[in-house]
């Protein structure tokens, strides 16, 4: 039979005793694992090239510039792929594409239609509907189509229009605006109305 | 000696153990329920239980799968409930049965005991062969059997972390994550990799150590146990004084080290209940082992109670077990509450943004949007329903059901007017959200906010003075 081999400090000997004793209680001299020990040195050395790299050569940017690297690259994205809101040929181009239309009725029919009705023709359908018929020719707050936008992104405050950009964005708002625009004509009759 | 570790030499170096072969029912036992507990830590993402994996952490998503029951983000509270009750059942079994766990089913032996050391066993064979392999000179033969094993050791650690991510992503993404470039998934491919490279150093080398110097629950003993826990121990009663056999007044013992030879933690059992004892009874089955070849009683090492082993009777019921019980039944007792108070959907009413009121010509007008998530994996109806409105009210959205698909979030406005002949002021009233089976409901108490009831009535005087 195979017998372990005893370790160097076997039963035999006794481990050693610090110096001191306190109410004779005494504290025993042993050594940490070597194992424990060097991760005790690896963070000490971590902490220097940590240090170094991050306070004294700036190797690596601080936090600070990071998140204002990361949000210049949102804000160029979105500029990117923002359009010209103040171009009303545009909206006209995407009043005429299904896809822009579809979109914009999906979100017309989840957020206008309490005030505006499934209809869009307001209180033209129901003189007790809260919002204005969007379907006729006569516009409280601009007819054409930049007006029409500037009034669905910052809303009629007094009137209980909310903003709708900072919820739905320019995307989804262009969209609705391209709904709206679909029950137009492109150069149709637009009588201003007083609110 | 007791009061020193045996893997830790007195300059601070790894003293390496070889341990021996363990035959026995214990180990039988073991190595079978290690493999049930493998088996069912690599199946259970492949099983599907409701369209989803049998436990899936859907962290991407924010939905946490298990078997079958999902639970959202919202849900994160009753994370409070898993972990006080493994607490507490970690408490309860540790009065009770001592270091059960750390023998059966920890992670840490499971794997090591039953896959890593197995391994080694069929690459280098016993503990003698092994240790002669280790004071062998470096050679062809011993280099092959080095490198095949660190390779499968390797590979061992990657599929348990490969499988341990698809807990998180799921297998189809984590099997589009291998096949993708490292640098497209850099952070799930950084992840499995630094974890495998973790495992594998652990299961390689570092093996006994996480149990004797990192893991608490082994410091935690001397607080959780007492005489009458069940632990692992050696019946000094009969045993003592240890002689070979023949010896005239000689113990039970005969003194053959076979006990310490199978420890995978280096300790003498026969010192008594010590810090490193993993409970994993290979001893037990040693000690059996011999005491069946010299035709003596078995169970010399045995489960026993320290109350047991020194002649006493264990007793079950006591203080401690009655206390860590009485714990772990109020927490299932509250969980359960908890569990089943969890709700199908979450619904959320705040106004919408602007001026709280408005105040018309006829109406009184306050807006909502309400939110409402599906947290379903099927689609599901709801209805929006008001209660306490005064007489003279009348509400546009939400006036048919809708529909939520399974999972999806819906944000719409209610918006409610009341005639001004019928305002006297600011006023409460409940809204409630239920599904169309009526099997729950949620509801919300809001405030309707106008403007002082006296000032409108002034307001309407004004107007008919004028006309």
């Amino acid at each position: 039979m195979n017998s372990q081999p005893q370790p160097p400090h076997g039963p035999e000997a006794e481990p050693a005793l610090r110096p001191h004793s306190y109410d004779g209680i005494r504290e025993y001299d042993q050594r940490l694992p070597n194992w424990w020990l060097n991760t005790l040195y690896g963070a000490i050395v971590f902490w220097i090239a940590y240090w170094f790299v991050y306070m004294i050569a700036g190797l690596v940017p601080s936090d600070g510039a990071q998140v204002d690297a990361a949000m210049a690259r949102i804000e160029a994205t979105k500029m990117a792929s923002s359009i010209d809101v103040t171009n009303d040929d545009k909206f006209w181009e995407m009043s005429t594409n299904p896809v822009f239309v579809e979109a914009g009725k999906q979100t017309y029919n989840s957020l206008c239609f309490p005030c505006h009705l499934a209809s869009l023709r307001g209180k033209s359908e129901n003189p007790t509907a809260i919002g204005p018929d969007l379907t006729d020719t006569a516009w409280i707050h601009g007819g054409t189509p930049k007006e029409m936008y500037v009034t669905i992104k910052n809303g009629v405050i007094a009137k209980g229009m909310p903003a709708w950009d900072p919820v739905i964005g320019q995307k989804k708002a262009s969209e609705v605006l391209a709904y709206i625009l679909s029950y137009h004509k492109k150069g149709g009759t637009i009588t201003l109305q007083a609110p | 000696m007791v009061d020193s570790v045996t893997t830790i030499n007195s300059d601070g170096s790894r003293y390496f153990l070889y341990p021996a072969d363990a035959r026995g029912r214990f180990s039988l036992a073991r190595r079978l329920s290690a493999y049930g507990l493998i088996v069912v830590y690599l199946l259970l993402p492949w099983i599907p239980v409701g369209g989803h994996p049998a436990v899936f952490i859907d962290i991407a998503e924010r939905r946490f799968h298990f078997l079958g029951y999902t639970l959202a983000a919202q849900d994160t509270w009753l994370l409070f409930f898993g972990v006080s009750g493994l607490g507490f059942a970690l408490f309860f079994l540790t009065a009770l049965f001592g270091r059960l766990w750390c023998g059966w089913a920890c992670p840490q032996t499971v794997f090591l005991d039953h896959v890593f050391r197995r391994i080694e066993r069929w690459l280098e064979g016993d503990a003698v062969a092994r240790r002669a392999l280790q004071l062998a000179p470096m050679g062809p033969s011993k280099f092959a059997r080095r490198a095949v094993k660190h390779l499968l050791y390797f590979f061992a650690s990657l599929l348990i972390t490969h499988l341990f991510l698809a807990y998180f992503v799921s297998l189809p993404e984590l099997w589009l994550f291998m096949r993708a470039a490292p640098g497209e998934h850099w952070a799930a491919f950084l992840f499995v990799f630094i974890a495998a490279g973790l495992l594998y150093f652990n299961f390689a080398w570092f093996r006994e150590q996480l149990c004797i110097v990192i893991c608490p629950y082994g410091r935690l003993q001397s607080a959780l146990t007492d005489d009458h826990t069940l632990v692992i121990g050696y019946d000094a009663r009969r045993g003592e004084p240890r002689g070979r056999a023949g010896t005239p007044a000689a113990g039970a013992c005969i003194a053959c080290n076979r006990c310490v030879q199978v420890c995978p933690t280096g300790i003498d059992i026969r010192h008594g209940l010590q810090l490193e004892c993993i409970g994993c009874a290979a001893c037990i089955d040693a000690c059996d082992e011999v005491m069946t070849k010299i035709h003596r009683p078995l169970g010399l090492v045995r489960y026993d109670s320290l109350a047991g082993l020194t002649g006493g009777v264990t007793r079950w019921v006591r203080p401690r077990t009655i206390l860590y019980g009485g714990l772990l039944l109020l927490g299932i007792i509250v969980a359960t509450f908890a569990f089943s108070s969890v709700q199908p959907a979450n619904f959320l009413i705040y106004r919408m943004s602007g001026a709280a009121y408005f105040v018309g010509a006829e109406e009184v007008r306050d807006q909502f949007m309400v939110r409402i998530v599906n947290k379903r994996p099927t689609p599901a109806t709801f209805t929006v329903s008001l209660e306490g409105l005064p007489a003279g009210m009348r509400q546009t959205g939400f006036l048919a059901p809708v529909t939520l698909a399974a999972q999806e979030e819906l944000v719409s406005p209610l918006i409610l007017l009341i005639d001004r002949k019928y305002y006297h002021g600011a006023f409460k009233f409940t809204v409630k959200v239920a599904d169309a089976a009526r099997t729950f409901s949620l509801a919300r108490s809001v405030e309707f906010m106008g403007p002082d009831a006296n000032l409108l009535t002034e307001d309407d005087h004004e107007k008919h003075r004028h006309r």
